[in-house]
């Protein structure tokens, strides 16, 4: 709490003194929380029936898929790119689900393995395009996210997969705690990625990329294999996403996900504190970012104000997250 | 390259019936035209190194206001100018994000973009809307001396985009920045400004593209820009506009509308669905850009020991 550790030499250290230095340290490290409290209390406050234990769980059962995708999208984010493709991943693997558990009767199991493994292969052709073929990522990704929707849909002969088999569905409709499973995946990648993105080498060689993707190479940083696999895992996270909707809504549809799908996982992540120039970004962030935005999704729910109206929201939002970025860098 | 784009269409205009028959090629030029305009603001974007994705919501938007004015009572003319100044107000706020608080382009026209396609479902509930004055459905469908109004519009387009280019200071400062914005800067330019009216300008191509669309379907849909976007950003790559900044002419880029305008019509008179013309489009664009790419790097070796 001492008013010498703040790291920037931006602000003078005789006017930071006592409880606004240390709540302005607080606020600088953890923005994403503030946000997320801030939005949180506004809705207790004005919002008829928010403040209810049920609705506490709906808005946690909504976060749980967003927060997967999400996670996909920060990694990405961080290396300085962005994966416009992630909304369409996830309408090609809702569908392909959808026929692989139920027209082929796979079980549950190889279902998911397929599915992921089919999301890390698209995850991996964007990441090698990236890469190699020295195209930009928004080229690429939107090139291929047109490309998987068409596929999509000429897979899925535009019909929709629906009842499911109930072994297929028990991969995130099984009741845990009053909370179905796909709550605890979510949980589970989350807590997967924090260790690798927080603590493990690929996080740090990850960060070191984004900052500089030329002296990380010079530094003995793997970058081809680190920006390609970044790639990959986003597109096997949307997958799984993809595959956890469909269980959810009991149907495989094709127009699943989407373009607005990608760019709920974009303003969740920058609401999260990612950097838009790479090199910083978190999974916990992250979280809270899914979690504001969904507040205010469930708040537009409550008011009965048209669902249009939080396509709008979110923008104002990410252009409310990069201002106030750009002045907290320019100040700090 | 226009004699591989004119060997293809005298190939595919002696294999694909009906499509060499005058009432469609007009067609072709007619449809072509909203990617066309499109494809000019695009290009200067690209240019200076940028890109904008607000294309798809946009292309809806502009129109969504000005018809809810139409409907409105208000007239035509001063309807269609209150579309436009959206669609630059846009563009500039895109320019001011680029340039002032240094946010990558494709994020901030892709929140842009996001943000008018959510107003523009707002403004009516979702529906669509139609049933506009005939002066306004005649600047989409009229013809003036048998040639389609929509192509004067293209051509005026054209000029406008190629004089700014390549007569103007201003043009030359486009260009420069595409290849060194840190020159250009120590020069004492204002790069800012330069920035400001190239998303600006692309904000206004785009607004009148959405217009004119809507004046060819007499109907405001608010998702209508969404398959246009991609057409927009193809049709440049075509036309030989570097995504890495600093080269790129629009003519060419009108070119690359055409042949856009030409393979969809090709391909939807050899009953291909729309989704695997997008699959093909796409693909076309990421291969376009991974050989240009390829040939700069190329490029770049063979001089690297001459300099």
């Amino acid at each position: 709490m001492s008013s010498s550790s703040r790291s920037g030499a931006g602000v003078p250290s005789s006017r930071s003194g006592g409880l606004p230095a240390a709540l302005r340290e607080f606020a600088g490290a953890h923005v994403s929380f503030l946000i997320f409290a801030v939005i949180a209390a506004l809705a207790c406050a004005s919002v008829p029936n928010f403040a209810q234990a049920d609705n506490f769980a709906v808005v946690v059962r909504q976060s749980a898929i967003p927060i997967i995708a999400c996670i996909g999208m920060t990694m990405v984010l961080m290396t300085g790119g962005i994966d416009l493709s992630l909304g369409y991943i996830v309408g090609l693997s809702s569908i392909v689900s959808g026929i692989l558990a139920k027209n082929l009767l796979l079980p549950a199991p190889l279902v998911l393995a397929v599915v992921l493994g089919l999301g890390a292969l698209i995850g991996l052709a964007n990441g090698a395009i990236i890469q190699f073929g020295k195209v930009p990522a928004f080229i690429t990704t939107l090139g291929s996210g047109y490309i998987l929707y068409g596929v999509a849909q000429i897979v899925s002969q535009g019909s929709i997969v629906n009842r499911l088999p109930a072994a297929f569905l028990a991969i995130g409709r099984t009741s845990l705690l009053g909370l179905p499973s796909s709550v605890f995946i979510a949980l589970l990648v989350a807590g997967i990625f924090q260790v690798l993105i927080g603590s493990a080498a690929f996080g740090r060689r990850l960060r070191a990329f984004g900052f500089g993707p030329k002296a990380a190479g010079l530094s003995g940083v793997p970058v081809a294999r680190i920006n390609v696999s970044v790639y990959c895992l986003c597109g096997a996270l949307a997958a799984l996403a993809g595959l956890l909707l469909t269980i959810r809504v009991n149907a495989a549809q094709p127009n699943m996900g989407g373009g607005t799908f990608t760019f709920e996982a974009v303003t969740a992540a920058i609401v999260g504190g990612t950097s838009l120039f790479g090199g910083v970004g978190s999974v916990v962030g992250s979280i809270f970012g899914v979690l504001t935005i969904k507040i205010i999704e469930n708040c537009i729910n409550l008011l009965g104000v048209s669902y249009h109206l939080y396509l709008a929201v979110q923008g104002v939002i990410i252009l409310a997250a990069i201002v106030l970025g750009n002045l907290a860098h320019r100040r700090g | 390259m226009a004699a591989a784009a004119l060997a293809a269409f005298a190939a595919v205009g002696s294999l694909v019936p009906h499509f060499l028959a005058l009432p469609n090629l007009l067609n072709v030029v007619r449809q072509s035209s909203i990617i066309a305009v499109c494809a000019v603001g695009m290009t200067s974007v690209i240019v200076i190194k940028g890109i904008d994705l607000s294309y798809s919501g946009l292309l809806a938007f502009c129109p969504m206001i000005a018809g809810l004015m139409m409907l409105g009572g208000v007239g035509v003319a001063p309807s269609l100018a209150a579309g436009a100044a959206a669609g630059v107000l846009m563009g500039l706020f895109n320019g001011f994000m680029v340039a002032q608080l240094a946010v990558p382009a494709f994020i901030t026209t892709l929140v842009v973009g996001q943000i008018c396609e959510g107003l523009a479902l707002l403004m009516n509930g979702g529906r669509s809307i139609g049933g506009f004055p005939d002066s306004y459905v005649f600047i989409g469908n009229g013809a003036l001396l048998g040639v389609p109004i929509s192509d004067y519009l293209m051509v005026a387009f054209l000029l406008v985009g190629f004089f700014v280019q390549r007569k103007t200071p201003l043009g030359n400062h486009i260009f420069a920045f595409g290849g060194n914005d840190g020159v250009l800067r120590q020069e004492g330019v204002d790069v800012k400004r330069v920035q400001l009216f190239v998303y600006g300008f692309s904000g206004f191509c785009v607004a009148v593209a959405g217009l004119l669309l809507s004046a060819q379907l007499d109907t405001v849909h608010p998702t209508q820009g969404d398959a246009y976007q991609l057409d927009a950003i193809a049709a440049c790559i075509i036309g030989g506009v570097d995504m890495a900044g600093g080269s790129g002419s629009v003519p060419l880029a009108v070119v690359g509308a055409l042949v856009i305008g030409c393979l969809r019509n090709v391909l939807d008179l050899l009953g291909v669905h729309p989704f695997m013309q997008n699959v093909l489009v796409g693909t076309i664009i990421i291969v376009i850009v991974f050989m240009s790419g390829q040939v700069r790097r190329r490029n770049a070796m063979a001089t690297r020991g001459t300099l």
